[in-house]
């Protein structure tokens, strides 16, 4: 044995030479230097400008990777392929925070023809959404009230509001505050509350009468505090000023003097026990299987749950907006579209687009965004809308966006104000706020540090 | 030995205990899964009408079939693959000895504390570069290379092991090193070979990190990254979720007691030699 | 296989002949067929090697590389020095997710082997019996079934209304339940637990085999000197299966650290980074907030801390040997 060291040690000094070659040889160009490829050549449109709109009459198979939970889709997808039989989707399903996570790269890496967007400036930054500019010259989607589409544009600073069109909504959103008919009724609330003190009042008769005020979700990856956040920021509030900041319009800040007042209203709720005890652990599944339970009193909601509560709670839930601080004053409410985007790299950029016009033009796609989906369909002013019944939950969300729309109050969600700000920033303070290791004041400060650095980074 | 009355009862309460302990989340499991779809059923609270359809649903929804195919085939690209390689290594460092030997084992061992999560950005890269991503390659090509330190390592403690006059023997009997592998060393390695194939083989069924990362399509992974994928949809729904673990788990618990002796065996002597 | 291994024997005696003859010829005939040997022997390590280099040197490379460069993924890649090293220290959730990690090993690790000891030293006089070979396979079950799927049973039996807490209403500690995971204070234990469940069965198990190796008349020479249990444990048992202590806290220390799948499923690294742990981190930032040099200095200083922690116990269980 002791006679083979030395040579050993020699081949041993060879062995570690040829690795370390390797390793050179593998490793010595920056990381993504090569991949630097075409995608921003695609995401221009000029490579698909044959002007052929529509689904043509070959089998087409549409890869569509969407929300779970959300039957609208699906729905509008049947309905799609009984008018089209040519037409078929391929349909993956994950939850919202997964898509946040797998965006990037499923654009990138195994590019869906439809999708559920998260928050789209970076995607667009990085050449990874198709633009829809020509599509919307084409199908006279520019027509539409310009509001509709504002959240979809981005510009090459990455800032939305304004630019290219990079996605299409299935619909938009309405959110505020839905409420148990009959649990309302048990503490003699027998209408909407019109200020934010008087649903102040109702939160703590139902707290006195044993009634959980509200099982808001707050677990997770989600931070569903945001929603009554947001909400309270309008009523204290500008709109505008919110959505500048969502928009990374430049200097513009979350730790207004109003915002942290709505902040601070929010922390009075949580420190007076109107949100159940171990919200921090809830999903928004369990929070709305509570809430049908009759568990609680309000959720802090969007309309996309009206048509599900309309079946489920027949009669029995209503829906008001967010009060103002005085009787009459203006409200707001996030009202976004149910963003969709098509990749730079789909299969079948022109029939997607066709399916977007689809969903806002056909009336039977229209009846079923607002049965199924709950909430008003995307396209022109003066199209054809479906009977709806007032009283129903649909009717009053319905009926609530024209109040936003007189308003002017919609926004979008703070929460889409960055790639990552929801789970890394927003999610974790909010729980924080819950578990009292945070303040409100803190909560802004520490949302809009990391709002700066990722602008900035 | 010994054993009084009251140590004997002690001991059989503590055993009895723990084992309730480990059960019980199985029978929570289950319990559950009997529950309507949709509901918040709480504790272990039978149902009043036990829907054994969540486990057909279940069935359905997950495209069971499709991703007890896919588990196979990656377990056949992984296992075989990884057994053989290994063996012929643990063969040359611990039995052969070649020049340098030492040196190549220690740059295998660097390996063996290195937990995955740190090396999976690069191979993410890696993968897409290769074109590789989304299909099962994604998960068999790095698991080979990722078994290789524990698996080096257990051969050539095996091969270690054989006294050198067993070659020195055969080869004055004419044998070349081929032969002498195949003829003499494999046969004598089965019991270090199928103990090494065991824990392979559950280490691949439950590989969920590469999975998750690596494949998008649940059709494409392992059977824990399938898991993952279905809570991913029918998280909100926790009867079916139940339902579909408890299917997703049934394979593997199958396996396992049906080879226990040879699982519990093996999984004690990996720990040990880990 | 039976022919096989009587070869070995005549075959020592056959070796002895030839050498008398010429053992010059025999030295040289020798070296000859070492070096031809070596390359062959060298030739067989390539397929494995081939794979490890490919597959984990040189992404291990590649991480070290990419933590000095700021890069989302996609576009390019600007390199910039250490930075991505002080953000580690400057920002609290890069920090906490390794101090949480450090903080597991004691749910994953002194838990289960403590629990491990003492229930193998009250069981090992009768680990031949019905009931414990029973046990061998029911205690065996955590270590088969995917972590994941371990994840997805805690999740649901520590919440809210999950059996933990039913079964402490029951027996009166209905003020304290709450839910387990979504709790800042108690989400990590919480966690925890759900590990310490996996390797209660294996450790025991092992600690168990090594005390049935123990000479049972060390315990009778105890016992007539008059030594009780406790010094019994301490003197006798403890010694003896120090190696198989040591390869539990191994086994399970690395688990902890690298704990990535039942964090992933029961909390998401939530609520409020309380159950962060470096490997969620590291997938976060990667695939998530796509900061792919954040990702891969918390990598790399994660590796470093794994053989920090390491080491020192594989030094304690050899000094053993």
């Amino acid at each position: 044995m002791s006679r083979t060291t030395g040579r050993s040690r020699n081949a041993a000094a060879a062995t570690s030479l040829f690795l370390a070659g390797i390793l050179a040889l593998t490793a010595c160009s920056a990381p993504g230097a090569s991949t630097t490829d075409e995608p921003t050549a695609d995401g221009d449109g000029a490579a698909t400008a044959s002007g052929d709109w529509t689904c043509g009459t070959d089998d087409v198979t549409l890869d569509a990777y969407l929300e779970t939970g959300f039957p609208l889709s699906n729905a509008l997808f049947e309905e799609f392929e009984k008018q089209y039989p040519n037409v078929s989707f391929d349909v993956r399903e994950d939850q919202f925070a997964v898509i946040t996570q797998n965006a990037p790269r499923v654009l990138a890496d195994n590019p869906p023809d439809l999708m559920r967007l998260p928050q789209m400036s970076d995607l667009v930054d990085d050449g990874l959404l198709y633009n829809l500019d020509e599509a919307a010259a084409h199908f006279g989607w520019d027509e539409w009230p310009a509001s509709q589409l504002a959240q979809m544009r981005v510009d090459d600073e990455g800032r939305r509001g304004d630019g290219p069109l990079y996605a299409m909504g299935k619909n938009y959103s309405m959110t505020g505050v839905f409420y148990n008919t009959e649990l309302a009724a048990q503490i003699g609330m027998t209408e909407a509350p019109k200020t934010l003190a008087e649903l102040d009042e109702w939160m703590q008769k139902a707290k006195d009468a044993g009634i959980t005020p509200s099982t808001q979700f707050n677990g997770g990856a989600t931070g569903g505090l945001a929603f009554p956040l947001q909400l309270l920021m309008a009523s204290y509030g500008d709109v505008d000023a919110i959505n500048d900041w969502t928009f990374q319009q430049p200097g513009a800040r979350i730790d207004t003097e109003s915002n942290i007042k709505a902040a601070e209203h929010l922390k009075k709720w949580i420190d007076a026990g109107y949100f159940a005890d171990d919200i921090n652990s809830l999903d928004y599944s369990q929070m709305m299987g509570r809430f049908i339970d009759g568990k609680s009193l309000f959720i802090f909601n969007g309309d996309w749950e009206s048509g599900n509560l309309d079946t489920q709670m027949a009669g029995k839930a209503g829906f008001f907006l967010m009060p103002p601080l005085e009787e009459g004053g203006k409200v707001g409410a996030m009202s976004a579209p149910l963003t969709f985007g098509i990749s730079s790299k789909a299969a079948n950029p022109q029939c997607a687009a066709f399916f977007f016009d689809w969903i806002a033009t056909n009336d039977e796609a229209r009846t079923l965004a607002v049965e199924v989906g709950g909430s008003h369909p995307m396209g022109p002013a003066d199209a054809f809308m479906p009977e709806v019944d007032p009283e129903s939950v649909t009717g009053q969300t319905l009926a609530a966006g024209a109040t936003i729309a007189d308003d002017n109050g919609a926004m979008e969600f703070i929460a889409n104000a960055t790639g990552a700000i929801y789970a890394k920033s927003w999610t974790p303070n909010l729980q924080k706020l819950v578990a009292g290791d945070q303040t409100a004041e803190g909560l802004l400060q520490a949302v809009q540090a990391d709002y700066e650095s990722e602008i900035n980074g | 030995m010994i054993v009084s009355r009251r140590e004997r009862w002690l001991g059989h309460a503590l055993l009895i205990l723990l084992m309730a302990v480990t059960v019980i989340p199985f029978i929570s499991l289950f319990v559950t899964a009997l529950h309507e779809p949709g509901t918040y059923p709480s504790g272990l609270e039978w149902p009043e009408t036990p829907y054994w359809s969540n486990f057909v649903d279940a069935f359905q929804a997950a495209d069971m079939w499709a991703l007890l195919w896919s588990s196979v085939l990656i377990e056949l690209g992984v296992v075989p693959a990884a057994l053989l390689i290994a063996t012929l290594a643990g063969f040359s460092l611990g039995h052969l000895r070649p020049p340098g030997h030492r040196w190549i084992f220690l740059t295998f061992v660097l390996g063996l504390t290195l937990p995955f999560q740190a090396i999976i950005v690069p191979l993410y890269y890696q993968m897409r570069d290769l074109q590789l991503l989304n299909t099962r390659w994604a998960i068999i090509l790095p698991l080979l290379g990722l078994y290789m330190p524990f698996a080096v390592m257990w051969m050539r403690a095996h091969f270690v092991t054989m006294p050198p006059d067993l070659s020195e023997a055969a080869r004055i009997d004419g044998a070349n090193t081929w032969k002498l592998f195949t003829r003499v060393h494999v046969p004598l390695s089965r019991p270090a070979l199928s103990s090494l194939g065991i824990l392979m083989f559950l280490w691949t069924w439950n590989q969920f990190l590469l999975a998750v990362v690596l494949v998008d399509d649940p059709k494409n992974r392992t059977m824990a990254g399938a898991l993952g994928a279905f809570q991913g949809q029918w998280g909100t729904d926790v009867p079916l979720l139940c339902a579909g673990s408890l299917l997703i788990l049934t394979p593997t618990l199958l396996v396992f007691l049906a080879f226990q002796r040879q699982f519990v065996s093996a999984l004690m002597q990996g720990a040990l030699k880990g | 296989m039976n022919e096989m291994r009587t070869t070995g024997a005549p075959g020592r005696r056959e070796v002895a002949a030839p050498a008398s003859t010429s053992l010059e010829a025999r030295r040289r005939a020798l070296k000859a067929r070492r070096l031809r040997r070596g390359w062959a022997a060298l030739g067989l390590v390539v397929p494995a090697a081939f794979f490890y280099v490919i597959f984990v040197l040189r992404p291990l490379v590649l991480t070290v590389q990419y933590s000095f460069y700021d890069w989302n993924g996609v576009g390019a890649s600007t390199f910039v020095g250490a930075e991505n090293y002080t953000r580690l220290v400057e920002k609290p959730e890069l920090l906490g997710s390794i101090v949480n990690a450090l903080e597991l090993i004691i749910y994953f690790s002194f838990v289960p082997v403590i629990l491990g000891l003492l229930t193998a030293a009250t069981i090992r006089k009768f680990a031949a019996s019905r009931l414990a070979l029973v046990s061998r396979t029911v205690l065996f079950l955590p270590q088969v079934i995917p972590l994941v799927a371990a994840g997805i049973m805690w999740t649901w039996l520590l919440a809210t209304d999950g059996l933990v807490n039913e079964l402490m209403r029951l027996v009166g500690l209905g003020s304290i339940t709450r839910a387990w995971l979504g709790d800042t204070s108690t989400a990590l234990g919480a966690v925890g637990v759900i590990g310490a469940w996996v390797a209660l069965g294996l450790c025991l198990l092992l600690l168990l085999s090594g005390m049935t190796k123990i000479d049972p008349a060390l315990y009778e020479a105890a016992r007539i000197d008059g030594a009780g249990a406790v010094r019994e444990f301490f003197a006798i048992t403890l010694p003896s299966v120090r190696q198989e202590i040591g390869v539990c806290v191994t086994v399970t220390v690395i688990a902890a650290l690298a704990a990535f799948d039942i964090v992933y499923i029961s909390t998401q690294g939530g609520p409020a980074n309380s159950t962060l742990v470096p490997g969620l981190e590291i997938y976060y930032l990667g695939f998530f907030s796509r900061e792919v040099g954040q990702a891969s200095a918390l990598a790399v200083v994660f590796m470093v801390l794994v053989l920090a922690v390491v080491l020192p116990i594989q030094r304690l269980t050899k000094e053993e040997d």
